[in-house]
């Protein structure tokens, strides 16, 4: 387990350094001097540029350069944004946990909604329940997520008015920013209006979640399908009802752990897809987070914002990636232990 | 009393032209304590037969039979949920590879553990749970493990395939069946191992008088271990009788060269000659010949054998051919299908 986790560390490393290899090479890719991409000081005086200059080792050659970078982004100095000429680390540290909030409960609503419904389509395989599944699902596929972003605010906003259509949480509570995941920030907080917060957060939350849920849902009931359908064709299904255990008892202790094995880690891969939605939909329903953000700066080609934004987002996804690939070694006792061979 | 008697058993692929019969009449009967051999080459329909006896096969496979009784009851007279818990209750079945056949994901104890028959403990929760690991304990040491805590907390990646299959066995014992269906047991093990299953499959057969139906491609391993052998040729019914009849006065073209293919039955041969076997391979399913399945392989077909022979019983030796190899001394009365 501990290789495991050194292997994994490794990978984390290898990738953030190839990461901000990329970011770095933005700052020349983008329009503009890259002095000025990189800080984003756009009003700086002579005198400050040459500082800038100096803190980035601008006159070395880019090996130097590059490593000067490192030094920023690991002290947490990201820049100031060229549109608001504030500081961008905190400005993410503001936004990201928004963004992390969203995303995380709309994976586990697409993994609460799809893998059982997978594994009910895989049951019923060949029967109408199945058909039935998988054509929603296909349904769900192909809907483009702004366009259900806005049907879902006309239906359940504007036409049934049952839950509000934009913003995290409603403004007449008052929230102060201590992790900034909201829910946990209602809970630490002492207004005596806690609870009517936390279920006006909850609120709020319903519709976006749902919505950036939808689509990889339906791909998590196509691989909870086909993956049970594999599993149970397999000898030890086979040789497990042949011990006397009932199908119920099959499905339970053998089927569902086994097919999760082969779910866990498409769930990882389907992460980084899942942020892409839950940017465009942070557009729709005026999500305070990162993905908005990063969206409003391309429009107004704040390049400084864009390196880290990518940066700070992308190692997000990474991370979660990571954390799926524990479970999925916790789950499957062949990944866990060292191997010979490989 | 049979223990189990199967008449007539086929098996059929439905497929989207047209339907395979994999197995086509086989009668199958075993007495209580007996050892049988179910023997065939690769593909001739054992492994399904088994399976069908067992009701694992899923819905591509369909299965008719004239009669199936178990220990006196009809089981085609139950429902399907009837005759599965009282099958999986007296048989239990061991398969081909053991490693495949264990749950990779749950450790060996668990496995075990939910093999055992409930009924068979008492008390509340916590209590059966530690029941249930004694009972597993005790399997294991049936079966031959000495180092239960090892086996038991292990993964069935971390076992060698001796020790797995071990293991399945200790599964199959935990129900104390009363016929063991062992398919292919030893198939890819080395001899040492192929021994020690063999040895411990006959103690359980002498020792607590269980049944066993061996299947195998091999009739010379086997034959140290059984009482009767049935042999089976592309899923048609060929011969059945005591292991002697068989091995020594086959009356079946087929059972004969099988028995020839072997070199130890072969003592007289001179070095560097040929071993007697058949021409050609057993056909495939999409191609199967009319009447006797042996015929085009046959070395004495003849016009009689577009035609299905019917079963001929001398004496408990019954065999399916037209023209059985040594002509008997005694008239038989030749019953036609049923004995």
């Amino acid at each position: 387990m501990l290789i495991f986790t050194l292997r994994r560390l490794n990978l984390f490393i290898f990738t953030m350094l190839a990461l901000t290899l990329l970011s770095f090479s933005l700052s020349f890719l983008f329009p503009g001097d890259s002095i000025i991409n990189i800080s984003g000081a756009i009003n700086a005086t002579p005198s400050q540029l040459i500082e800038i200059q100096k803190a980035y080792q601008t006159d070395d050659n880019i090996f130097w350069q590059y490593i000067a970078y490192l030094k920023h982004i690991i002290q947490g100095e990201l820049g100031i944004s060229m549109a608001s000429q504030s500081e961008i680390s905190t400005e993410i540290l503001n936004l990201l946990p928004a963004t992390i909030e969203l995303s995380l409960v709309a994976l586990f609503i697409a993994m609460f909604f799809g893998i059982p419904l997978g594994f009910i389509a895989a049951i019923k395989h060949n029967k109408p329940a199945d058909n039935i599944i998988l054509s929603v699902s296909m349904v769900g596929y192909s809907i483009p997520v702004f366009w259900l972003g806005l049907l879902a605010i006309l239906i359940f906003s504007i036409n049934l008015g049952w839950l509000p259509s934009a913003g995290q949480i409603s403004l007449l509570f008052e929230i102060k920013l201590i992790t900034g995941i909201q829910f946990i920030d209602i809970l630490l907080s002492d207004s005596p209006y806690k609870w009517q917060a936390f279920s006006d957060a909850t609120l709020h939350i319903i519709l976006p979640a749902c919505v950036i849920a939808v689509a990889p849902a339906t791909i998590f009931i196509r691989l909870a399908r086909t993956s049970m359908i594999e599993v149970l064709g397999t000898n030890y299904i086979r040789a497990a009802s042949a011990k006397g255990l009932t199908f119920q008892q099959i499905i339970f202790r053998h089927a569902i752990r086994n097919s999760l094995i082969k779910i866990i880690r498409h769930v990882g891969l389907q992460f980084a897809n899942l942020v892409t939605i839950a940017m465009v939909t942070e557009v729709i329903f005026s999500w305070p987070g990162i993905g908005r953000w990063l969206i409003e700066s391309i429009y107004q080609r704040d390049y400084t914002a864009i390196q880290s934004g990518l940066l700070v987002l992308s190692c997000f996804i990474f991370i979660v990636h990571i954390l799926t690939d524990f479970i999925y070694a916790a789950l499957n006792p062949l990944a866990r232990g060292s191997k010979y061979g490989s | 009393m049979n223990l189990l008697d199967i008449r007539n058993l086929s098996i059929e692929l439905i497929g989207d032209n047209q339907n395979i019969l994999a197995v086509d009449k086989v009668s199958l009967s075993m007495k209580e304590g007996e050892v049988r051999g179910l023997v065939g080459e690769s593909g001739s329909g054992k492994s399904l037969l088994a399976q069908a006896i067992v009701g694992v096969l899923n819905d591509k496979w369909h299965v008719h039979a004239d009669r199936f009784h178990w220990r006196g009851i009809d089981l085609l007279r139950l429902s399907i949920e009837e005759r599965k818990a009282l099958l999986s209750r007296d048989i239990a079945m061991i398969f081909q590879e053991p490693m495949a056949c264990l749950d990779p994901t749950t450790t060996i104890g668990d496995q075990l553990a939910e093999a055992i028959d409930a009924s068979s403990l008492t008390g509340f929760f916590w209590q059966k749970q530690k029941q249930r690991h004694s009972a597993a304990i005790k399997l294991l040491h049936k079966v031959g493990i000495k180092s239960h805590s090892a086996c038991l907390n292990s993964y069935p990646h971390q076992l060698t395939e001796a020790l797995c299959q071990r293991v399945m066995i200790a599964i199959a014992l935990a129900r104390r069946p009363i016929l063991l269906i062992a398919d292919e047991p030893t198939a890819a093990m080395e001899n040492t191992n192929q021994g020690q299953i063999f040895r411990l499959l006959s103690s359980l057969n002498q020792l607590k008088s269980m049944s066993i139906l061996l299947i195998s491609h091999d009739l010379e391993n086997i034959t140290h271990w059984t009482h009767t052998i049935t042999v089976m040729y592309s899923g048609q019914f060929v011969e059945a009788g005591t292991t002697e009849q068989i091995f020594r006065k086959s009356l079946h073209p087929y059972t004969r060269a099988l028995v020839n293919s072997s070199p130890s039955a072969n003592f007289h041969l001179p070095a560097k000659s040929r071993l007697m076997t058949l021409p050609g391979s057993i056909p495939i399913l999409q191609h199967l010949p009319i009447g006797c399945r042996l015929g085009p392989r046959c070395p004495r077909a003849q016009q009689a054998c577009v035609k299905a022979p019917s079963v001929t019983n001398f004496h408990g030796h019954k065999v399916s051919c037209h023209f059985p190899l040594t002509p008997i001394k005694i008239q038989p009365k030749a019953v036609k299908g049923v004995c």
